[in-house]
């Protein structure tokens, strides 16, 4: 039986954040822009996406009068992409 | 029908943009290891700690035993001698992991875990000296058990076995100064900072 996949980390750029955020205890935006390969604009939109989720929690701060945003992965989160990974695992057989 | 054939256009125009966006899932599944694998824990920061503290102990712990005269000259020398190089080390330690990790971008849980180990080991240390003044008792014996406790913590935290059997030598060079208590601490101070701090970062350092 296959299990649903959470539609919001279909997306490779969610995907990519949100397998970074677990296996770190926080990561700053530039690094994520730098693993997911996307420009600014497209990694706000989907930080901004799982924050409304509750799947990351977002910390905004100065360094050196500089911006610098952090990122976390929630309990929620957590629980989302473990389950999307378990799903992912029931379709690993299918060729698609 | 040219208005079907305009709309079948379109929906194929857009089946093959969003085709790079819809992943199946063994993509999937690749994206998530590869983005695990590329966001390890970089230990060669860490080895540099080992390796500064190594050289910073021995060398003091050699000029001491070497010069007792220069370094005993008054009733405080030796204490401020044995208390600002060390808290100078520590700002300096604690300047370059701030760098480190703000270059590196992210914090993993094992880098927190070492951060946090550490972090105790500095406020336990300075504890230590205090008592050890008021109590004017030589306080290498106390520090050089707790450096071993916490190395061994680190080691198998980190999973790196000179490290274990470092921290298991300067755990023996305390053993051995509280129960023979007319060796050389100094001498043996030097001896546990060496092996057990700068042959483990070293070999840290060089490991692939």
């Amino acid at each position: 039986m296959f299990e649903p996949l959470d539609k919001l980390l279909t997306n490779p750029i969610r995907l990519m954040v949100m397998s970074v955020l677990v296996k770190v205890d926080s990561c700053d935006f530039n690094y994520l822009k730098k693993m997911t390969n996307s420009t600014q604009g497209n990694l706000s939109i989907q930080l901004k996406r799982l924050f409304e989720n509750n799947y990351i929690s977002i910390t905004k701060s100065f360094e050196k009068n500089y911006p610098k945003t952090s990122c976390r992965i929630t309990k929620t989160g957590a629980t989302a992409f473990a389950s999307h990974f378990k799903a992912l695992q029931s379709y690993k057989n299918l060729d698609l | 029908m040219s208005a079907l054939f305009g709309l079948k256009n379109k929906l194929v125009y857009v089946c093959l943009n969003l085709k790079p966006f819809i992943m199946n899932p063994s993509d999937q599944l690749q994206l998530i290891n590869d983005a695990i694998n590329k966001t390890k824990e970089q230990l060669k920061p860490t080895s540099v700690n080992f390796i500064f503290w190594g050289i910073l102990i021995t060398l003091m712990s050699i000029t001491h035993l070497l010069l007792p005269e220069f370094i005993q000259r008054s009733r405080y020398s030796s204490v401020l001698f044995w208390t600002v190089i060390p808290v100078i080390g520590m700002i300096v330690t604690i300047v370059y992991n701030i760098k480190m990790g703000v270059k590196k971008g992210y914090e993993t849980h094992l880098g927190r875990a070492l951060k946090i180990t550490w972090g105790v080991f500095n406020v336990a240390w300075i504890a230590l000296v205090v008592m050890s003044i008021f109590k004017r008792q030589n306080p290498v014996e106390d520090i050089l058990f707790l450096l071993g406790i916490v190395l061994l913590i680190s080691a198998f935290i980190i999973r790196f076995k000179p490290l274990v059997i470092g921290g298991a030598l300067v755990l023996i060079c305390s053993i051995l100064l509280s129960i023979k208590p007319e060796l050389n601490p100094l001498l043996l101070n030097a001896i546990a900072a060496f092996s057990g701090l700068f042959i483990p970062g070293l070999s840290l350092y060089l490991k692939k």
